[in-house]
């Protein structure tokens, strides 16, 4: 045991000891409230599909669903059910196994965003390559490549742990990557994914040990760019202007935004009632995917809504306490940039849905309608679930 | 095991500083940014909730209109002149023909079958898929409606759709058009009655509130809708007769063919004792069903204009089509010349300056205060010595100002007032102008009395036809001032009287004993042949009137050249009016048979309209002396009497026996033929057995004569005549027109209609 210490030693300095695969046999159980969490919002995420998405699929515009009024709602229940397995296998397999294979997570990742740019292979629609069609399913290449910059940096900065603090490791070979997958989600183009990669990379990098002046000056050059892009390009003070005055052009640029304002604002207190939507009738763009919030809060009401947040928020506030308190300094770095993943997602779902932010595509975790986005969101709690066996005593 | 590893793990600056910075970011994205959301939704859902909870009601309700049914414009007999018919609103579903996979081929051909529409202009709306709502045919009768109804039940279309809709019909066309008016295609009334009684026709359309999805079809399992009942319109009872209203139509547009009219003719016919309105009428009219149409002249007028682009020709079209709806009657003013001397009469009689037996003389022309040319008369070698009555027959201006003089002008204005000649009549119908006065300090100025005088036969001011016949109403009918009326009776959607008009007194003007003289003077002016009025004459009744003929002044000034209106009111009978008809006749051309003057154009158009008006209304006819023998008659079927019965017959009925052709027991044939109208005396040919000759006939000429040479005359070519215009003795009196012109070929026994009048009186003044 301990030659396979020094063995794992070689790559790995840190005093916090690093699990090897025979640890896992040791291992304790899951966390309970982590896993009860994710599985209730997971039960109310799917019951919201079907009250949000029943009126599309009846009326069916797109002519995808045959006027099947459950068409959405099955799907996402069967994924639901896969993506719980998924969770449970996923929370099976040893912290190390994910360490070994964080490499190849990116590698692979980087190769389907390079895939998904060959006409025939990515689905071309909106203008975007975005989407890789497997027959059975779709899957945006996106989504496993924040899995990958989450396990890869978190390789990175185990392994730099001492020079993180030096631009020479602590900047350049993680801009090397971010870079590669910035540019070539800028070729498909997929602006909400660059959002979050960016976010999910500082992120790991502010967990790294970077110096904060780094983030000041970083902070400092993102509003500068942002300053420049909504200079140069119209489409993104056309964004501004539609999320400042939405509306001015109610019927157009501000259409979406207009349409959940109304439903979270029809909602009031108490909510129409679950399955009461009007806005879902049509009105509502996106209703049982980005905007399933802004039906929730017309459904359930502020209170509703407000308890839908604090489950976010506890699973939130519970996955990274869970990191805090994993012994192993891979798993903390992994576990805070998932929590941190799933954190971004909600919350800045719920500030697109209530107009605090301009309008960007970002899906609500464990509710939006999308059934491979929900198996690799199932498999992140999963492995926070798996580190989470990692603690001797949990509380 | 995990003991060892927490001996090795000894937290170091790193391992802190993960700790503390996940901490960070376990407070800014687990309790901060929740707190900020929260705080948003709080925003939202609480503080603004009213106002965004009724932006989204608002564009999730759809109204539905259920249109109430319009209401019926009845003429006093019941005759409809106005209805609505529901039709249908023809559309198709180009979503929901995908959604529910039907052939957009099937249904295009289908339904270009039933209505007629081209096949590909059906086909190319079904392709807009991401439209509900496409109009295919709009208001289609009810019988093709049916028959898309068929093709849809038949075929189980969900995608074709019928709506609901009302139709306006105006079974009679163009006739009242200027009164009944028209609807847009809004089924509201941007005309005439139609639209002054718009609120009450129209009723109030009804609404289906209901929940719907973004493209406005159901919102399932929302079970929201609120239905609100569809009030029908009411109906309205006119006082305007079919009849009375036809006849004065006809007999207009006969003078507007005989006098060669430029700019048409006007109308009224008028019940004195209730000031209804029985009949009014415009040249040129519209036919209500096609109310954007122009009339041929018109497209002519219009294609001939020199006009540079489409927009100038639409001008143009406008410009005719508000000329057309325009009701004459009622919107034009003008100036009515001698017509108005009756106010003057009756002013100066009711005031006392004037007496019945007062005497005026009139040496051509008369010196007025305040002018330097003295005022001429119509006849300037001068009237001589002439009673009222005199005066009244000759229209004698000079008597006129002197009457007006007489009256003073101060009494005269207030007579004005009183007649309500200052104000609109107040009928129920839009469109009516403003009369135009001179203004008190201008006419009470003692030292010019020219207004006085002008005024005291007509000129210099201008009023409505529909405000003259009003004063001259309360003239005849013993004094009372009537407000005029069309509507005299609103009726409920189920049948029942809402509202009936009672005749409403505005004040009584004259006395009853003056307005006795002024009937009794004004029937010497057409019941007496040196009258100016015996055009008017109507054998039978007692017709009395006034002639007048204006000059437009201002056309005049513009134009260069003269435009006169002629005009004459009459009334019957006189000892006891009933009804009173004004017509109007403006710019008779060139091509006119007669002399332009109200005496020799309007006098008999007047005087035809009543004698079909007043048979018709019941009054019976009273022939004087003589007078039954002017009357043309019906020659009786005689075919299959003996010949001796046939003379007795033929005798009795006012005419004589010329000869009998052939010796058979009975009547076998005989000219003219039976219930031919033709003059009373005509020579009638009886054939007992020989076939009567079939060898066409020149006419003769016929114009010159008087109606009795005229008959005699036909009579030697084997031809009848009847008689039109003025039927009366009187030497002046001769055939103006004929019906077959000279030289036409007819079949023996034709009755050729002559047209008499006087054509000495000229009445201009």
């Amino acid at each position: 045991m301990a030659a396979k210490v020094d063995n794992a030693g070689t790559y790995d300095n840190a005093r916090l000891a690093d699990y090897t695969y025979d640890n896992s046999i040791e291992r304790g159980s899951v966390d309970v409230p982590f896993a009860m969490l994710t599985l209730l919002l997971l039960v109310v995420g799917v019951i919201m599909v079907l009250s949000a998405s029943f009126a599309r699929a009846y009326y069916d515009p797109s002519n995808t669903t045959g006027g099947n009024a459950t068409y959405y709602f099955v799907r996402q229940a069967l994924f639901a059910l896969c993506g719980v397995g998924v969770m449970f296998v996923c929370s099976r397999f040893p912290m190390s196994f994910y360490r070994h294979i964080s490499g190849i997570v990116m590698m692979v990742a980087l190769a389907l965003l390079v895939l998904v740019l060959v006409p025939g292979i990515g689905e071309k629609a909106n203008n975007a390559r975005r989407w890789i069609n497997l027959g059975f399913t779709t899957f945006q290449p996106s989504e496993i490549a924040k899995v990958g910059v989450i396990m890869f940096f978190a390789v990175l900065i185990c392994k730099y742990k001492d020079k993180m603090s030096t631009p020479r490791y602590g900047i350049v070979p993680f801009a090397a990557v971010i870079g590669i997958v910035c540019l070539l989600l800028v070729m498909e183009p997929h602006m909400s994914a660059i959002i979050i990669i960016l976010a999910i990379a500082l992120v790991m990098l502010f967990l790294g040990g970077l110096p904060l002046y780094w983030f000041i000056g970083g902070g400092t050059l993102g509003a500068a760019l942002l300053g420049i892009g909504y200079a140069l390009f119209p489409y993104v003070r056309a964004r501004f202007t539609a999320w400042l005055n939405p509306f001015a052009d109610a019927s157009d640029a501000g259409y979406q935004i207009v349409q959940s304002l109304y439903s979270i604002g029809s909602g009031g207190l108490l909510g129409l009632g679950l399955g009461n939507s009007r806005q879902k009738y049509l009105y509502l763009p996106e209703e049982h995917n980005d905007f399933i919030f802004s039906v929730v809060c017309e459904e359930l009401g502020f209170i509703g809504a407000m308890l839908i947040l604090a489950l976010f928020a506890l699973l939130i506030i519970r996955g990274y306490w869970l990191s805090m308190h994993v012994r192993d300094r891979y798993s903390a770095l992994v576990g805070a940039g998932i929590t941190t993943h799933l954190a971004m997602q909600v919350i800045l779902n719920v500030a697109v849905c209530t107009n605090s932010i301009p309008c960007t595509g970002i899906s609500l975790p464990l509710f939006s309608y999308g059934g491979t986005a929900l198996l690799l969101q199932m498999a992140e709690l999963g492995i926070i679930l798996s580190l989470s066996r990692d603690i001797p005593e949990k509380r | 095991m995990f003991n060892k590893r927490r001996e090795t793990a000894q937290p170091d600056s790193q391992n802190s500083m993960l700790l503390r910075r996940t901490l960070f970011l376990m407070i800014v994205c687990g309790i901060v940014a929740f707190i900020l959301l929260g705080a948003r939704l709080f925003k939202l859902q609480i503080l603004d909730h009213d106002m965004y909870e009724s932006a989204a009601v608002e564009q999730q309700l759809r109204q539905t209109a259920v249109p109430a049914k319009r209401g019926t414009i009845y003429d006093r007999n019941m005759n409809i002149l106005a209805m609505s018919a529901s039709v249908s609103n023809i559309y198709i579903s180009p979503a929901e023909i995908v959604m529910y996979d039907e052939d957009p081929a099937m249904i295009a051909s289908g339904l270009s079958s039933i209505l007629g529409i081209d096949y590909y202009e059906i086909l190319e709306k079904t392709t807009h898929t991401e439209s509900w709502y496409s109009t295919v045919a709009r208001k289609v009768e009810d019988d093709v409606a049916d028959k898309v109804r068929a093709f849809k039940e038949e075929n189980d279309l969900l995608g074709v759709k019928i709506e609901e809709a009302s139709k306006r019909y105006y079974p009679y066309g163009s006739l009242a058009c200027h009164v009944v008016g028209f609807v847009g295609s809004d089924d509201h009334g941007l005309s005439g009655l139609e639209y002054y009684y718009d609120d009450l026709l129209s009723g109030v359309d009804g609404r289906i509130v209901r929940a719907t999805n973004a493209y406005g079809t159901d919102m399932m399992f929302t079970d929201f809708e609120d239905y609100y009942d569809a009030e029908d319109g009411k109906s309205v009872v006119l006082t305007i007769d079919e009849t009375v209203q036809y006849y004065l139509e006809n007999h207009l547009q006969t003078a507007a063919e005989q006098y060669d009219l430029q700019d048409g003719a006007a109308g009224i016919v008028m019940d004195v004792k209730t000031g209804g309105v029985l009949a009014m009428a415009s040249l040129d009219g519209f036919d209500l069903n096609d109310y954007l149409t122009i009339s041929e002249a018109a497209q002519e007028r219009v294609d001939k204009a020199d006009v540079h682009s489409e927009e100038e020709r639409n001008t143009l079209i406008e410009a005719e089509r508000q000329e057309q709806w325009r009701n004459k009657a009622l919107s034009d003013t003008y100036e009515p010349g001698s017509v108005f001397k009756i106010i003057t009469l009756a002013a100066g009689l009711e005031s006392g300056a004037l007496k019945m037996n007062s005497t005026f003389y009139c040496g051509g022309s008369i010196d007025v205060l305040g002018r330097t040319d003295p005022l001429n008369c119509s006849n300037i070698y001068g009237h001589g010595n002439q009673t009222l009555e005199e005066a009244a027959m000759n229209s004698c201006n000079v008597a006129f100002v002197t009457i007006g003089q007489w009256i003073g002008a101060e009494r005269f204005y207030d007579f004005i007032h009183a007649f309500g000649l200052f104000e609109k009549t107040g009928l129920d119908l839009t469109g009516e102008s403003d009369s135009l006065w001179w203004t008190e300090d201008v006419f009470f100025n003692k030292g010019n009395l020219s207004q006085l005088a002008a005024a005291s036969f007509g000129q210099t001011f201008t009023i409505t036809p529909m405000q003259l016949i009003t004063a001259v109403s309360a003239v005849t009918n013993g004094g009372y001032l009537l407000e005029p009326y069309l509507v005299k009776e609103v009726i409920n959607a189920d049948g029942t009287v809402a509202s009936q008009r009672e005749p409403k007194v505005i004040r009584q003007v004259i006395s009853e004993q003056t307005s006795k003289q002024c009937c009794q003077i004004l029937e010497s002016v057409v019941g007496k042949p040196n009258g100016t009025g015996v055009n008017a004459y109507v054998p039978g009744y007692r017709v009395a009137g006034k002639t007048g003929t204006s000059e437009d002044v201002v056309y005049e000034a513009i134009h260069g050249e003269k435009k006169y209106i002629c005009s004459f009111l009459g009334f019957a009978p006189a000892d006891d009016p009933q009804v009173a008809v004004l017509v109007l006749l403006e710019n008779p051309g060139p091509d006119s048979i007669v002399v332009a003057s109200g005496a020799q154009m309007a006098a008999p158009t007047v005087g035809a309209v009543l004698r079909d008006v007043l048979p018709y209304l019941g009054v019976e006819p009273e022939y004087g002396e003589g007078e039954e023998a002017l009357v043309d008659q019906r020659v009786p079927r005689l075919v299959g009497k003996t010949p001796e019965e046939a003379q007795e017959l033929l005798e009795e009925a006012g005419f004589t026996l010329k000869e009998t052709v052939g010796s058979g027991a009975a009547v076998t044939a005989q000219m003219p033929a039976p219930n031919a109208k033709v003059a009373a005396g005509s020579e009638v040919v009886l054939y007992c057995g020989e076939q009567p000759s079939t060898e066409p006939i020149a006419v003769p000429d016929l114009l010159g004569l008087s109606y009795e040479v005229a008959r005699v005359r036909a009579g030697m070519y084997g031809l009848y005549v009847r008689g039109e215009g003025t039927m009366m003795e009187s030497d002046y009196i001769l055939t103006v027109d004929q019906s077959e012109e000279e030289g036409t070929m007819v079949a023996p026994g034709t009755v050729i209609t002559v047209t008499l009048s006087d054509w000495t009186k000229t009445g201009i003044f």
